[in-house]
Order: C-alpha cells, then sequence, then structure tokens
C-alpha cells in the first residue's frame, strides 16, 4: 500500500516525510531508548551515568517481584471493575438525558462536573471523605448505626474505594460520548420500531445497542487504556498500601525507576505496560474490525 | 563581509562577557560579612521544619542583601528533583537539602563539590553537630568519616524522633514520663479511651520513609540492627534477628492495645493531625513538628505538649535514628554560584542564624543553642530533650542503595502493622530482600537463617 502510495510521485513522498520524521522523534526514538535501557543498568560515578549490559536479567527478575505482580493483578482488577462501572453508569445516564428534554442542559452541566475537576483536588476530596476520624462518608454511617470504617488503610476496603472514585472521576467521560452517539442516532429507526410495537427494552436491545456499538467500543478501549494507567489516585489515597492492596502497575514503575532510581529494572516493567496497553488496542481494533465484517 | 560579521559577532560576546564579568564582580564584591553574592536557588522538601527555615532565609536575605530562591516540593518529589538537578549539564539548584536516608548516592555518585574545593579556609564550627560524621566521604573508602573523608556539606536540620506527650494529661493521672517501653505502653494505656481519644499514635502507612523512619528507634533500643558491622564493611543482614522481632512486636502491640484503630493509614500528618486536635496522648516524631504543636490557630494543646527522648528497653540505651538533612553544593552549578552557596551556608552555621532559625519554628543544629539560656522559655521546653536524644543518635544506613532499602521496609512493615504478614515473615521476607541488593551491589553481605 505504501508502495502504491508513493510510486511516481515524490512530491507525496516530500510531503509526508516530514511527519514520518517527527513521529520517529519523538514517538519511536523515546520507546527504543525504554527498550534499550531495559537491557541494562545505570550507575552514577564521577557525576557521570555508566551503563552495563544486562541483558534479560531485568525480565528474568519480573515474576519474583511481589510488587510488581501486585501491581499487574491490581492494575487489571482495577481497569476491569472501574471501566465496566463507567461504562454501565455512563450508558444509562447518556440514555435519560437522550429522552429528557427539561433541564437537559442543566443535567449534562452536572454530569460533567466531576471530569473538569483537576486529579489533585479529587484526591483532597476523597482523603477527606474516606477520612477514619472525621470523614463524611463515616460519619454518615454512623447515623445510621454502622461502625467506622478505615476505607482506604485496610486491605479488604482500599482497592474498593480508589475504584469508586475513579468511577466518579470518569462516567462523565463516558457518558459524554455515549451522549454524542445516542443523539446521532437516526430516528427513523426508532419510530418504525415504534410502529412495530416494541417495548423500551426490545427498543434498547435491538436497536440502540447494536447501533450504539461502534461507540460502545471506543469509549471502552478509550477508557481502558487510561485506566490501565493509573497513578494520581492511587499516589494520591493510598501511596499503593495497605501493604499491596492498591499497587497498579504504574505506582510500581514510579517506586522502581524514580524513587529507587532503578532505570533498567523500571524500564522493564515499562516496556511490559507498554506491550499490554498495545495489546489491548490490537484487540479492541480487531473486535471492532470483525463486528463490521459481521455487520 | 564574513569577517566583518566574524567581527561582529566577537564583539557582541566579549562585550557580554564583560558585562558577565563585572556583574560577577559585584555579587562576590563584600556589602556584609558575607559579601554580596549571587543570586542562588535552593531545593526543598515541604516538610515540618520548612517555615523555620524559610524564616531564616528570609533573615539572610534581609542582613545580606543576597537573593535566595526556595523551591519548595513535597518529601518524594524533592529528592527526584535533586537527582534531576544534579544529573544536567548545568545544576538547577545551588544547593541541595540532602535528607539523611538518601545523601550517600549524592556523595557516591559524584555530584557534590567538597567544601574545600571552593573554599580551602572554610571551617566547619565546631558547634555545630556533626550527625554520625555524615558531612564527611571518604571517596576511596566509599564511607562517612571525619578521620579521613572531605567535608561534604554542612549540616542544616538536626531532624530526630522524640516522645512528645501530653503533659496535662500526665499530671491528671499522676504519670511518670516513660523511660522504657513498658512504662510507655502501660501510659499509653492509661490514658487510652477510644474512640475519643488514644493512648499512642504510631505510623504505619506505606509512605517513603514513613514507618520504616519510626520503627528504627524501636529496632535499636531493644538490640536489634539492620546490618552486622557497617562502619567496618560487614554488611551481612541480621534484621531478622530475634531480638528485632522483639522490636517489631512491641510495635504491633502499642498500636493494638493503645493505639490509633487505623495505625497502618496513619501519615506522618495525619499523626501530627491526632496530636494538636488532642485526639492522640504520645507520639514518637521528629522534633521538627515541635512548632505545630503551640501555634494556637492550628493546635488545641498548646503548652500541654512535654518532650521527651524516645525510651529504650531494659539494658539498652535510647537510640533515635537520624533524619537530619545536609546541605551539599553541587559540582555542576558555576563557580560563583557554589561561593554564594557556601556563604548561606557560612551564615547559616552561626549563632545568630541558628537562634533566628529557632524563632522562625525549625531546631538548630548547634549544640550551644540549644544548651543556651533559650531552654528555658516555656516554648523552647524541647531543646534540652533534643540535646540530649542526639547524644544517642544513629545514621540508619550509609550505602547509596538507601532508597531500595527504604522501599523495602515501607511496604513489609505495613504489611505487618495492616496484619498482612506476621513479624516473623515481615523480618524474614526483608532479610532477604535487603541481601539480594547488597549482594547485587557487590557488598561483603550474608544473612541469618530465616525466623522461625
Amino acid at each position: 500500500m505504501a508502495a502504491e502510495f508513493t510510486r511516481g510521485d515524490p512530491w507525496r513522498v516530500a510531503t509526508v516525510a516530514p511527519t514520518v520524521a517527527l513521529l520517529a522523534v519523538l514517538t519511536v526514538l523515546p520507546v527504543f531508548n525504554l527498550l534499550a535501557l531495559s537491557f541494562n543498568s545505570v550507575a552514577w560515578s564521577d557525576g557521570v551515568a555508566r551503563w552495563s549490559w544486562n541483558g534479560l536479567g531485568h525480565y528474568a527478575a519480573l515474576p519474583a517481584d511481589t510488587l510488581f505482580t501486585s501491581g499487574l493483578s491490581n492494575t487489571l482488577i482495577f481497569a476491569v471493575a472501574a471501566v465496566s462501572g463507567q461504562m454501565i453508569l455512563g450508558f444509562f445516564l447518556a440514555l435519560l438525558v437522550s429522552r429528557t428534554w427539561r433541564g437537559r442542559v442543566l443535567y449534562r452541566a452536572i454530569f460533567l462536573l466531576p471530569i473538569l475537576v483537576p486529579g489533585i483536588v479529587i484526591g483532597a476530596i476523597w482523603k477527606l471523605m474516606y477520612n477514619f476520624d472525621f470523614g463524611v462518608i463515616n460519619q454518615m454511617s454512623g447515623l445510621l448505626g454502622f461502625a467506622p470504617l478505615d476505607w482506604l488503610g485496610q486491605r479488604s476496603t482500599a482497592l474498593l474505594a480508589v475504584i469508586v472514585v475513579d468511577i466518579w472521576h470518569w462516567t462523565p467521560f463516558c457518558f459524554l460520548l455515549l451522549l454524542a452517539g445516542l443523539e446521532s442516532l437516526p430516528r427513523d429507526v426508532y419510530e418504525a420500531a415504534h410502529v412495530d410495537g416494541a417495548k423500551w427494552w426490545q427498543e434498547l436491545r435491538y436497536v440502540t445497542l447494536p447501533l450504539m456499538l461502534p461507540t460502545i467500543l471506543v469509549t471502552l478501549v478509550f477508557r481502558l487504556i487510561v485506566a490501565f494507567k493509573v497513578f494520581d489516585e492511587v499516589y494520591l489515597l493510598t501511596g499503593g498500601g495497605p501493604g499491596m492492596a492498591t499497587e497498579v502497575l504504574s505506582f510500581t514503575i514510579y517506586r522502581r525507576f524514580f524513587t529507587e532510581d532503578r532505570m533498567g529494572y523500571g524500564s522493564a516493567i515499562s516496556v511490559l505496560a507498554l506491550f499490554v496497553i498495545a495489546l489491548l488496542i490490537v484487540v479492541a481494533l480487531a473486535a471492532a474490525r470483525r463486528r463490521r465484517e459481521d455487520a | 563581509m564574513t569577517a566583518k560579521k566574524k567581527f561582529s559577532r566577537r564583539s557582541v560576546m566579549a562585550g557580554g562577557a564583560a558585562l558577565t564579568a563585572g556583574a560577577v564582580t559585584s555579587w562576590v564584591r563584600p556589602a556584609s560579612a558575607q559579601g554580596r553574592q549571587a543570586p542562588i536557588t535552593i531545593v526543598i522538601n515541604q516538610s515540618p521544619w520548612f517555615n523555620g527555615f524559610s524564616g531564616a532565609v528570609d533573615a539572610y536575605e534581609k542582613a545580606t542583601g543576597n537573593k535566595v530562591t526556595l523551591d519548595v516540593n513535597p518529601f518524594a518529589g524533592s529528592l527526584e528533583k535533586q537527582r534531576n538537578s544534579v544529573r544536567a549539564n548545568q545544576g538547577q539548584y545551588d544547593l541541595l537539602t540532602m535528607n539523611g536516608l538518601f545523601f550517600v548516592e549524592f556523595y557516591q555518585g559524584g555530584f557534590i563539590t567538597p567544601v574545600h574545593d571552593i573554599d580551602p579556609g572554610f571551617k566547619l564550627d565546631p558547634q555545630v553537630a556533626t550527625f554520625d560524621d555524615t558531612p564527611f566521604w571518604d571517596a576511596q573508602n566509599k564511607t562517612v568519616t571525619s578521620k579521613t573523608g572531605k567535608l561534604m556539606g554542612v549540616p542544616i536540620n538536626p531532624n530526630i524522633p522524640l516522645l512528645y506527650y501530653r503533659t496535662d494529661l500526665y499530671q491528671q493521672k499522676g504519670l511518670k514520663v516513660p523511660t522504657t517501653w513498658d512504662e510507655l505502653l502501660a501510659n499509653a494505656k492509661a490514658l487510652h479511651n477510644p474512640p475519643t481519644s488514644y493512648g499512642m499514635v504510631q505510623r504505619g502507612a506505606r509512605e517513603t520513609t514513613g514507618v520504616t523512619y519510626d520503627w528504627f528507634p524501636y529496632l535499636w533500643s531493644h538490640g536489634g540492627n539492620l546490618f552486622r558491622n557497617e562502619k567496618e564493611g560487614d554488611y551481612s543482614v541480621v534484621i531478622n534477628s530475634p531480638a528485632a522481632r522483639n522490636a517489631l512486636d512491641y510495635y504491633l502491640r502499642l498500636a493494638k492495645e493503645a493505639g490509633h484503630p487505623n495505625t497502618g493509614g496513619q501519615t506522618q500528618g495525619q499523626v501530627i493531625q491526632n496530636l494538636v486536635t488532642g485526639k492522640s496522648a504520645h507520639a514518637i516524631m521528629v522534633i521538627a513538628a515541635w512548632a505545630q504543636m503551640d501555634d494556637p490557630t492550628k493546635s488545641a494543646v498548646a503548652g500541654k505538649i512535654g518532650f521527651a527522648v524516645p525510651p529504650a528497653a531494659p539494658g539498652h540505651m535510647p537510640a533515635p535514628p537520624l533524619g537530619h538533612f545536609i546541605g551539599g553544593i553541587p559540582r555542576n552549578v558555576p563557580k560563583e554560584r557554589q561561593v554564594a552557596a557556601l556563604a548561606f551556608l557560612r551564615w547559616f552555621q552561626t549563632y545568630e542564624a541558628q537562634v533566628k532559625l529557632v524563632e522562625a519554628g525549625a531546631p538548630p543544629v548547634r549544640y550551644d543553642v540549644l544548651a543556651s539560656a533559650m531552654n528555658q522559655k516555656p516554648e523552647y521546653r524541647w531543646m534540652k530533650a533534643l540535646g540530649e536524644g542526639l547524644k544517642h543518635s544513629r545514621q540508619m544506613w550509609t550505602v547509596q542503595e538507601g532508597a531500595q532499602l527504604t522501599a523495602v521496609f515501607d511496604v513489609r512493615l505495613n504489611q505487618a502493622v495492616t496484619g498482612e504478614l506476621t513479624s516473623t515473615r515481615a523480618l524474614n521476607m526483608i532479610a532477604a530482600e535487603i541481601h539480594d541488593i547488597m549482594q547485587k551491589g557487590g557488598y561483603r553481605t550474608g544473612r541469618l537463617p530465616d525466623l522461625t
């Protein structure tokens, strides 16, 4: 295809080349640098960095690194749970708003509010809300007769608490994309379904969902990628604790690469994270293509 | 044309150089005791002692007319910024505030200029505490020692943990200031009234050197240690010893019987918050937090906190770990800024500057200030305890892998505090992981058999 594109037309090559070069410098080069670093260890002496070849040593050490294995499994749990919650909530909110005429602008503004709040503020808000001694959640549950819970400090609730924050933060993103999708659906199909006597759930099952599938898939992929890279909420709320209950891959990379200053090892984890994200994208795109072909 | 162009460029450069030289000479021309100096930037972390340091910097600027910019960051963020600066071709920061746990990586990495390379006549004031010789670095033997090491910086903060206790509650209950851990447990239990107030609040959260730093006084004062003999180069890991287990078991027992129900989630900020809101009767915490205790706008217990050296197990000495900071001047900044940074340090170590530091809310590094008449004033009642504590203080480690060591401790101790690991398993895991780090670092090491 590339050959077809450039054949006999040097002008095309000349116009595309700067973009390709820019892409190579900004994207490919850093990734190759990361890859190269992942096969090396870096030590500093006399103010100079000295690289030493480590082969596959860093990669071989990964399975025994409990921080890494916990980070990987928690990230997968986090991404699946948070994105599922956001997609379901976002879809139903979008459905409600798309069928509401009075106060529609107000609802839309209210539902979008959390996505406008900076991450650091979200961390502060929820850290206060989850506070064991004076958090509003424990105060309210106390009024109902429940004992206070250490939401962020105990293993059984910490990851769930972070997932709830992420759902609160990112549901508006899903809502916005899905609402745009819903509003662009052809009305005549609904009218036909109505004439045929379809109930609301049949309309949802046989009209809305199939027509919305491409939008749902794109939203899902966007959210999965971002959820897989989660860092700020964990950093601000739990620091990966208690123990390793909320350790996520980005936080492991931060610890190993930055705090512990193990650049080679941190790069190996980063390369693996990059691979998993790329895999997610490939799988999602393949699913979308297959769906299109089936249609 | 070319020649003219060349001439023109040269003349511009020469003019620029002359202007720069003029500016530099005007900076270094004496205008006060420290002379007129180039503006400097200090990277510092937002610790409880920051306000005091900031006040001292204001006093320096006022006294000398020299300009100092403070780049303030969270603890971990400050370390990262310092690393980035010293590894660049030209550093952004002229003075680093290196924490006692991480300074070795800066020394060993060759990032810090020995003080006498900047000014051969500089003298560290004999009244300034030298904190287990940590301002001196012997690059040959990779060790801190004043005998063969070069002076690499000037201590700027004497952080060690002290016991904070409620004097009003002690009076009410007729309690005696504890000198042993058993006495502390008994006192804490006597004042434990959850959920209104807790006998003791300890750090247990997983944050950089949080629970790790706070547990070390318990470890050493129970007779435990991390390495067999670090000063002699024996880095055999002995953290999984029965004495260390006693120390960890005690830490957990104190939390369980008289502590906060959420010890595993307590950060330094939360420990301070529990104290100043009157919810905690005791805490063992860095002295840098003293100023917040007596600030009536922040504290409900102003004037009601007493200070003492942390207790010890019978037969052992108290052993507060050093969490001090050393001001170091990077290699990769221009000479005039190195000179300016050293001028600041020279002023900072004077008696007058240290008094200003205390008045602004930070503890001093000079013994004579700690022993001065200031310590008779109620607001400086912590000075005696600090002076006494410094006599027993110790350095946690002096290896450049400090950041890796603390990462291991932070996770495993937090897991022990939250009940995810038993003390035995946590210590065995710490021993195995640290032994691995030391082996990879090429140290003479080994480890004890696992605790059972």
